[in-house]
């Protein structure tokens, strides 16, 4: 009974480990990039090299933001020690 | 009876055929390389969250209208996975496993459903934004550095 246990895509859920979640974050993080170029540019010359750009400005940002809250949270639990 | 060329007429075919299918208004607008790049930013988080997600837990307006309503910024797609989602029926619970996604593949999934409709209503402003002018975007007038070249004149 093989098909019984077929893997059907989109009916069936992909088991996703863990550790992959957080790289998840970077073909969507793209996906936005280049969506917010597409919407600013006049052609599609350099959009692409364009919208890596700014998928590294997002990138960039987001370990701002993530370095920052670790920061806080430390100082936080620091303080109230 | 409206003429083809009816900007009016344009805007609302450009902005119901994006919501329908991602790019598909950019396509109408004779704007191919845009309506391709659209096409595959979108469909791609999109198609990739359901796969990810299972079509039972991740396009169910039951289970999370909020996710459900930002899903709907892909109407053609959502309205098909949904349809797919209610042949399956419902599920027993020996089958949960087979059907259902739990953290963190739902999760992913949700995040990636959830932006690809927003991304999609982004894509269909442009549309309508690009139906209106003629091609340029809503945001010409910034990049040329003049706001008089805004669409409608500036000030």
């Amino acid at each position: 009974m093989i098909p019984a246990l077929a893997y059907i895509p989109f009916i069936n859920p992909i088991d996703l480990p863990s550790w992959l979640r957080l790289w998840t974050f970077l073909p969507l993080a793209f996906c936005v990039a280049l969506v917010y170029r597409a919407t600013r540019a006049h052609s599609t010359d350099r959009l692409v090299w364009r919208s890596c750009i700014t998928f590294a400005n997002i990138i960039v940002g987001m370990i701002v933001i993530a370095l920052g809250a670790y920061g806080l949270h430390a100082g936080v639990l620091w303080w109230s020690e | 009876m409206a003429q083809p060329c009816d900007p009016t007429t344009k805007m609302f075919q450009a902005g119901l055929l994006a919501w329908i299918l991602p790019g598909a208004g950019h396509w109408v607008l004779g704007q191919r390389k845009f309506a391709l790049v659209f096409f595959l930013a979108i469909s791609f988080p999109y198609l990739t969250g359901v796969a990810i997600g299972g079509v039972k837990t991740s396009v169910n307006a039951s289970a999370n209208k909020w996710l459900f309503l930002a899903e709907l910024g892909v109407g053609g797609y959502t309205t098909g996975f949904s349809m797919l989602n209610r042949s399956i029926g419902p599920v027993k619970e020996a089958d949960a496993l087979k059907y259902i996604s739990y953290y963190p593949a739902s999760d992913v999934a949700q995040i990636y459903l959830a932006v690809a409709g927003l991304l999609n209503l982004l894509a269909i402003l442009d549309a309508l934004a690009r139906a209106q002018t003629g091609g340029q975007p809503v945001f010409a007038h910034e990049t040329q550095g003049d706001p008089s070249a805004a669409p409608g004149g500036g000030p």
